[in-house]
């Protein structure tokens, strides 16, 4: 097939590198199924079931325009991971599978007051400190235990209330996060006692899985202006923390999956995958989850703000207070999440499972420094390989419901990552290339290998070309902290 | 043991097979069990677990998710079945067991694929897919 093909399979190109299968490919599709993509991603895309997911998702009561999918898509449960849906209220519906068990899984870019070769032989030092304060895997020691009324603070105002109640964070921070590191419309009266007792220990915790810490250096700024803006320079060490909602989230997503599951022939509502549960927006069902699933990303918002508490607390101990002082919080963006937004002129519920907001410049929802810019976004590729650091731009608006991509993507299941590679000679390799590795687990390293991700760099490239978002700045790992 | 792992690009898909519907609950246990288990074997305890689901695919699900969440609030690593009894009102079983530091690794027992029935020759399949 050439790169001029037009046409794959059920897959027809609409543009340079969107594809779509149309509504009328099956009955019971309401709109069409649209992938952001070029050939050589659209031939891994096909290698799984992301596509079928996709189409499913586009029977979704109430779906706008069409399924997305983002380069880094891959198959999932339900949603592809990379999918995007926008549903219109009062009929149109919200699916707890279509922001996932992790809710408000993100990520948080800290930018500190100095250069790689500042830090110098201090790496490991910071490295292994951060790997002492940061519980991972399925460690709790050092969590942030909150209880009752405190606890239901952060349910209800995320970050904000975390600085309030113990002094974690500052405003500046808070003000760097999307929404302001609170999502509105949290109950904690619609979150079961279930999802409290797995959340009550869990604050600041990493977890396991793809989520880590990694001390980075900024290898190439490619737009001055938005890294100028985003207080990113060439050679500056930065902190990305990878984490979400944890134990609590993923008990809301169960809850009010099997809630909806229960609900579904009340609503008339038939689905190609039971796992899609859904309810109007407008129902009981709905509101319910609308209103725990914010509790769930505000505490997610809270657990990245202790985490970067806590890689302050490292970074004073090991390089000194000031430079702790003068470590600033870039930005924090969620990745699986649905949200309230206005798009072509009509109020409509965005769900995000794996895909990133990217407002453009002039959008109000972003910070004041960054109004000029675009909202900063953050990919994170594969162990050991780059990062990007994004800004949104106005194709998103008008493109994919002001989304762009999450990270590089699996390609490769876990069981076939640790066939190729044991976690100690992935240890070995990361630490020939000079990064510092703590992760308790060698499986876990193993299964997270970077060939098991497609390359972060193409799919990058995509989003620029598709007008979604463009590069800033290109980050390479120091070190890295993983669950 | 009657199940395997099957690849999945991002999530495990179990599949079981075996003579009974009881005997799958079991084995869905040592599948869990091997997933989480934390290389100890400390602490010997035995718990109840009592549940109801509109169907035996349904109870399945909820029986792998009420063991996570055992693993995850209570530290209780799942080791094996003391009984299992599968009636019309659900499930009730005494599961062995230790309490050690389980990973933390499933965030979520999906109803995607999630599937269990008669194979026709009085065996029976099962499916389930968990977020990991």
């Amino acid at each position: 097939m050439s790169d001029t093909a037009t046409e794959i399979g059920a897959l027809r190109r609409i543009g340079e590198v969107v594809w779509e299968i149309p509504a009328e490919a099956r009955t019971d599709m309401r709109v069409p199924a649209r992938v952001f993509a070029d050939r050589e991603l659209l031939d891994e895309i096909a290698g799984d079931r992301s596509l079928e997911q996709l189409q499913n998702v586009a029977t979704l009561p109430g779906i706008c325009e069409a399924a997305l999918a983002m380069p880094d898509v891959h198959q999932g449960y339900g949603f592809p991971v990379g999918g995007v849906a926008a549903t219109e209220p009062p009929d149109g519906v919200v699916s707890p599978g279509g922001v996932g068990y992790d809710i408000n899984c993100g990520v948080r870019l800290l930018a500190l007051p100095l250069t790689a070769a500042e830090l110098g032989g201090r790496t490991e030092r910071l490295v292994h400190e951060i790997s002492r304060r940061v519980p991972a895997g399925a460690g709790r020691g050092g969590s942030l235990e909150m209880a009752g009324a405190a606890f239901d603070r952060v349910l209800t105002a995320g970050s904000s209330a975390l600085l309030a109640e113990r002094g974690i964070g500052n405003g500046k921070d808070v003000e760097r996060t999307e929404s302001s590191g609170c999502l509105p419309g949290a109950d904690p009266a619609a979150v079961s006692e279930r999802a409290r007792r797995r959340g009550a220990d869990q604050l600041g915790t990493l977890g396991s899985g793809n989520h880590f810490l990694e001390i980075q250096r900024v290898a190439e700024i490619l737009d001055v202006a938005a890294a100028t803006a985003f207080g990113l320079r060439a050679g500056q060490v930065t902190a990305l923390i990878h984490s979400g909602s944890r134990g609590f989230g993923h008990q809301v997503c169960t809850d009010h999956v099997r809630l909806m599951d229960a609900a579904l022939s009340r609503h008339r509502i038939s689905l190609p995958d039971r796992q899609l549960a859904c309810a109007p927006l407008s129902s009981p069902e709905g509101r319910g989850y609308l209103a725990a699933m914010a509790a769930a990303a505000n505490f997610a918002f809270a657990n990245r703000a202790t985490l970067a508490h806590r890689v302050r607390e490292s970074i004073a101990r090991t390089l000194g207070p000031r430079t702790a002082r003068e470590t600033d919080q870039v930005y924090d963006v969620a990745h699986n999440v649905a949200k309230l937004e206005r798009h072509h002129g009509r109020m409509l519920c965005v769900h995000r499972k794996g895909a990133t907001r990217a407002f453009p410049p002039g959008a109000a929802e972003i910070p004041d420094a960054y109004r000029t810019v675009g909202q900063p976004v953050f990919i994170p590729g594969s162990m050991g390989t780059s990062s990007f650091v994004l800004a949104g731009r106005e194709g998103a608006m008008e493109l994919s419901f002001g989304t762009t991509c999450h990270g590089a993507g699996r390609r490769m299941s876990r069981t076939s990552a640790r066939r190729r590679i044991t976690g100690a000679e992935l240890r070995r390799r990361l630490e020939a290339q000079g990064i510092v590795v703590r992760c308790p687990s060698n499986r876990g390293l193993a299964e997270e290998a970077p060939f098991a991700y497609k390359e972060v760099e193409r799919v990058v490239a995509i989003v620029e070309r598709a007008g979604l978002a463009a590069r800033v700045a290109r980050l390479v790992p120091l070190g890295v902290v993983k669950g | 043991m009657a199940y395997r792992w099957v690849d999945h690009t991002a999530e495990l898909e179990l599949r079981l097979e075996c003579g009974t519907q009881e005997a799958i609950f079991e084995d869905a246990l040592q599948a869990l069990a091997d997933l989480l288990h934390d290389g100890t074997a400390r602490d010997h305890v035995a718990f109840d677990v009592t549940l109801s689901a509109t169907d035996r695919a349904t109870l399945l699900a909820h029986w792998l998710d009420e063991l996570v969440f055992r693993a995850e609030t209570e530290d209780l690593v799942p080791e094996g079945i003391e009984r299992l009894t599968l009636d019309e009102r659900g499930l009730r079983a005494r599961v062995r067991g230790h309490r050690g530091e389980p990973r933390h690794i499933v965030k979520g027992v999906t109803y995607h694929r999630l599937g269990l029935e008669e194979t026709g020759d009085g065996r029976y399949r099962a499916t389930v897919v968990l977020d990991v």
